[in-house]
């Protein structure tokens, strides 16, 4: 059977995020004739885990690259055989998702120059995740980064972010950022992990290995010990101190089971970059948008819509696949997928049942067999809530709004039992950043105040526009129904006078 | 504390908090239950202190009479924003003089500061339209002094630099002035807890109890609230309120967007009212645009046409904004009443029940009055302001509906109105869905669906279409539509 021909594709598809994930979910789609629209804010495919270097930064030799650099030039060479069947809308954000009624939906997105409403009558949500916030007195500073942020400066800008780092936080990717500042010149004092792993270091490679998650960690681990850079279990950030910039930051032991800060014990050091590295958190902005049911699993990154073994929500035609759906990867993400580009084909009937259960075997039997190797990285690298006792009471918990943490005690001695109801008292997460610098750290922290489940603190509901935009852009969205409205108040006077 | 003289205040937004601040400072016993809503209107306020304005239909009323006009649902004869009756005029004007010393008081009693500024409001004028709009505002300005001034485009240029030059003229509203909302709230409700209120938050109240006609409990859960008095300032929520005491308050929800910008340097020293949209910059430096005027029950969502129209508003009336980046949009219920006033005071034969409802949009600016007028009335004294025009006993007798169509000034239009029940209505998405469904229609005036109820509200003007196209509407969205009379 001619499955492409067949493909009259009844329905459009939009896929954001062009991460492992939603090329996947294009790939798989674009095979069986469906068209699709793919929206990404990077000017590039891959997403962060497989941006390529920068054009300036020429390469001689791939395979030094390592495997993701691989794995994602596979990737991109995969797309390209199918690239005329999606239209691809780079340095794309989308702003907000409404349902418009018959089970469609319409997404408003900006390029930067323009905006526009796009329809979509199904929609593969593939956002992705973002660093999780860990507030400590002096977290604001300049000088304090993210791992994910320092990494972006050393691979893709070739900056060095400062001169002698403390690295802190919990998993993998510690000893990763570690290595890459020790080469980029960077003096690292300590890496400071929060987690005791019960694993071996020799057992590291072949988790991390069938994770795809990290390239070598053999080689980190060795690098790290050849470089004297001491890797200290147990141990994190307590603050970071300065006026104006990190100058020096205080450290020292957690509690092994809840990772309560021991104060008493500190450690001062002399630094200049603080690296804070604590796991990543779902963005589940667009999915909380679509109005699909979300559930908390700690153990994949806190608040993650509820889904069906195709990827499926709970809103009818509305797919949610990768990190941003549960974090686990950029092999699973990629899976995931495909899986969901497969279902959508389907479900257009570009595909048939039987077709689409022959495509659906090999990433579905791939994902099992993943997900037995992701529950020893879950049990590393989950967050313990004693760290929400790092913050003093003048700590910023929302840096946009410039809300303390006593304003929060304040807010829930006044009776908030909840995030939304603690937005409502202090704005908490009103700012642009729609609480993904402070709704995982805050949950954490009130949960830990009022002794109610995480479940029960909830989420902060995001409101458009989900990311930056401005007036301007906003004034002349194209796309949108309704005429333009002539003005009724000239219908008085006579005329011009 | 004596029981005869405990109130109990249903509602923690501007009105409920004024009115627990005005009881206790009275010397009553006070308890106010709150449980905080999404689309509470005092959150998506902009604070505008704006008495004359409002009163003439500036503010939201000029946006929403545009928005009616391009829809092609303006009846005819009407060429402006509907204006409101002297009596309000008046009860908003000495309202709005109570903030400078109510500033002071909440200043020294909560510490808190509710952010006061004199900036005057401007009705910038883009066309003949505007001009003729405000010429006999001028000539006779309805407040009966000259509070008004005529700005040419230079004296406006001058007065504010970052307003677009493609303009006739601006009409200047002397003592229309700002406070902050939020801060104006919580004020009052610091206020009210150092003067001994007791301040419950996050709690329902679920009935009011009732002896030989008279209040002597509020029920909240498990929990009970001796009290000899009631005030239902429970905001767009109000008729729940009032159907635990048997009465139908005519209160509806109706939904205001509005958007806030990043902070910025000062851009505006005046509030700025245009037929697009309206401009006020905070203290601390975010511009709040606003807003619409949309009857879709409770639904508290954004949408993307607000979005565009509000900032091509905003862009066209300050173009520097354009570059200025949007932080967030949001929208409240207002609790709008079918003539637009408040619905304030005692029930015939309900002893103990006060109404402190209805504000619809100028719920921050009559909030000291209202507060003030409740605590005598609970205090068994008279009150600083007639409460006549206010009263529930307004709509006695009469189908409340004729109230807005003299309100407006468009009583040739004859409106009608439509009850049905719709089994398959279950959730506040079904209620959405009908309303877009039923608005969409020409003609249409406003539709009240109500989920728990499973009934749909629709008014129209019976001259432009037939009780069966209604009908025929609702089936199309995939409903039944049974006429209940």
């Amino acid at each position: 059977m001619d499955i492409k021909a067949k493909s009259t594709s009844s329905g459009s598809l939009v896929i954001v995020g062009a991460g492992p994930a939603g090329l996947g979910a294009a790939i798989e789609a674009a095979r069986a004739g469906l068209r699709c629209t793919l929206l990404d804010e990077s000017a590039h495919l891959g997403g962060r885990i497989y941006r390529p270097p920068p054009e300036a930064f020429h390469v001689v030799a791939a395979p030094a690259l390592g495997r993701d650099f691989q794995r994602g030039e596979r990737l991109r060479h995969e797309f390209s055989e199918v690239a005329d069947q999606v239209e691809v809308l780079s340095g794309a954000s989308v702003l907000g998702i409404w349902n418009s009624g018959n089970s469609g939906r319409e997404l408003l997105w900006t390029s930067g120059h323009s905006s526009a409403m796009l329809r979509a009558e199904r929609l593969v949500l593939a956002t992705g995740a973002y660093e999780r916030p860990v507030p400590f007195p002096g977290w604001t500073l300049p000088g304090v980064m993210t791992a994910g942020g320092v990494q972006t400066l050393i691979k893709t800008m070739q900056v060095k972010p400062g001169r002698r780092a403390l690295v802190a936080g919990t998993g993998p990717l510690l000893l990763v950022v570690a290595n890459q500042l020790h080469h980029a010149g960077v003096e690292v004092v300590a890496v400071l992990e929060a987690g005791k792993p019960s694993w071996s270091p020799r057992q590291v490679p072949k988790v991390w290995g069938e994770w795809g998650l990290l390239r070598d960690a053999w080689t980190y681990w060795c690098g790290l010990r050849h470089a004297g850079i001491p890797l200290l279990f147990n141990h994190t950030i307590f603050a970071a101190h300065g006026e104006g910039a990190v100058e020096t930051a205080s450290y020292g032991p957690v509690d092994a089971n809840d990772w309560r800060p021991l104060k008493e014990r500190a450690t001062r050091v002399e630094v200049d970059l603080v690296v804070a590295g604590f796991g990543l958190v779902p963005d589940t902005a667009l999915t909380q948008s679509t109005g699909c049911r979300h559930e908390y699993v700690h153990e994949l990154g806190g608040w993650i819509p509820v889904r069906d073994a195709f990827m499926r929500t709970t809103v009818p035609g509305v797919f949610a696949v990768g990190d941003g759906a549960g974090v686990a990867g950029s092999l699973v993400a990629l899976e995931q997928g495909r899986v969901a580009g497969i279902t959508a084909a389907e479900q257009t009937g570009a595909l048939n049942a039987r077709e689409a259960d022959r495509r659906r075997a090999a990433p579905l039997r791939r994902l099992r067999s993943l997900a037995r190797a992701r529950r020893v990285l879950d049990e590393i690298s989950r967050i313990r809530p004693g760290l929400s006792q790092l913050a003093s009471e003048e700590t910023l918990a929302c840096r946009c709004e410039e809300v303390t943490f006593s304003e929060i005690r304040a807010a829930l001695a006044a009776g908030a039992q909840d995030l939304q109801a603690v937005k409502l008292f202090t704005r908490l997460g009103m700012g642009p950043c729609q609480g993904r610098n402070c709704a995982a750290s805050m949950a954490m922290s009130i949960s830990q105040a009022t002794g109610r489940t995480l479940e029960q603190v909830g989420q902060i509901n995001p409101r458009p526009p989900m990311k930056q935009t401005t007036l301007g852009l906003l004034a002349n969205t194209t796309g949108l129904a309704g005429s333009v409205v002539a003005d009724p108040l000239d219908a008085v006077g006579g005329g011009p006078s | 504390m004596n029981a005869a003289r405990d109130v109990v205040v249903i509602g923690g937004g501007v009105i409920g908090c004024s009115v627990a601040y005005y009881c206790a400072r009275a010397g009553l016993g006070v308890t106010l239950i709150d449980q905080p809503k999404r689309g509470r209107a005092t959150s998506a306020s902009a604070g505008g202190l704006w008495p004359l304005g409002e009163s003439v239909g500036l503010g939201c009323g000029v946006i929403f009479h545009k928005a009616l006009a391009g829809r092609g649902q303006l009846p005819e004869g009407v060429h402006g924003p509907g204006q409101l009756p002297k009596a309000f005029l008046d009860f908003a004007l000495q309202s709005n003089a109570m903030f400078p010393r109510l500033r002071d008081e909440l200043l020294q009693t909560a510490g808190i500061d509710i952010e006061l500024e004199r900036t005057s409001l401007l009705f910038t004028m883009y066309d003949d339209g505007d001009v003729a709009f405000a010429k006999p505002l001028l000539e006779h300005c309805p407040c009966g002094q000259n509070r008004i001034d005529w700005l040419t485009p230079d004296e406006l240029a001058k007065a504010e630099p970052a307003v677009t030059r493609e303009v006739r003229g601006a009409l200047r509203f002397n003592g229309d002035d700002q406070v902050n909302p939020y801060r104006l709230a919580d004020a009052f409700r610091a206020a009210a807890q150092r003067l001994g209120a007791t301040i419950i938050t996050h709690t329902a109240v679920t009935g009011i109890e009732m002896r030989a006609g008279r209040v002597v409990a509020a029920q909240a859960g498990a929990d009970r609230y001796p009290c000899a008095m009631v005030v239902n300032a429970a905001g767009a929520w109000a008729v729940n309120v009032g159907r635990m005491i048997g009465i139908e308050v005519p209160v509806r929800p109706v939904r205001g967007q509005i958007l806030g910008t990043e902070t910025l340097p000062k851009v505006l020293s005046a509030c700025l009212s245009t037929s697009n949209c309206y401009l006020a910059q905070k203290q601390h430096g975010e511009i709040i645009i606003g807003s619409t005027t949309e009857e879709v029950g409770f639904d508290v969502g954004t949408t993307p046409e607000a979005m565009r129209s509000l900032a091509a508003g905003a862009v066209r009336a300050v173009p520097s904004l354009a570059n200025v980046h949007l932080k967030r949009v949001w929208s409240g219920l207002r609790p709008g009443s079918p003539d637009e006033l408040p619905i304030l005071g005692p029930v015939d034969e309900i002893a103990g029940y006060f109404n402190a409802c209805g504000h619809f949009r100028t719920g921050i600016v009559t909030s000291p009055m209202t507060g003030l007028m409740i605590s005598e009335l609970a205090a068994g004294q008279s009150t600083s302001f007639p409460l006549e025009p206010f009263l529930f006993s307004r709509f006695a007798g009469a189908d409340p509906q004729s109230a807005i169509v003299h309100a407006h000034g468009i009583g040739d239009a004859a409106l009608a109105e439509m009850r049905f029940t719709v089994p398959e209505m279950q959730c506040e998405g079904c209620a959405n869905k009908i309303g877009q469904a039923l608005q969409a229609i020409s003609g249409v005036t406003g539709v009240d669906a109500k989920v728990e109820l499973k009934q749909v509200w629709v008014r129209y003007e019976s001259s432009k279409l037939q009780e069966q196209t209604l009908k025929d509407a609702l089936h199309r969205a995939g409903f039944s539509a049974i006429e209940t009379p």
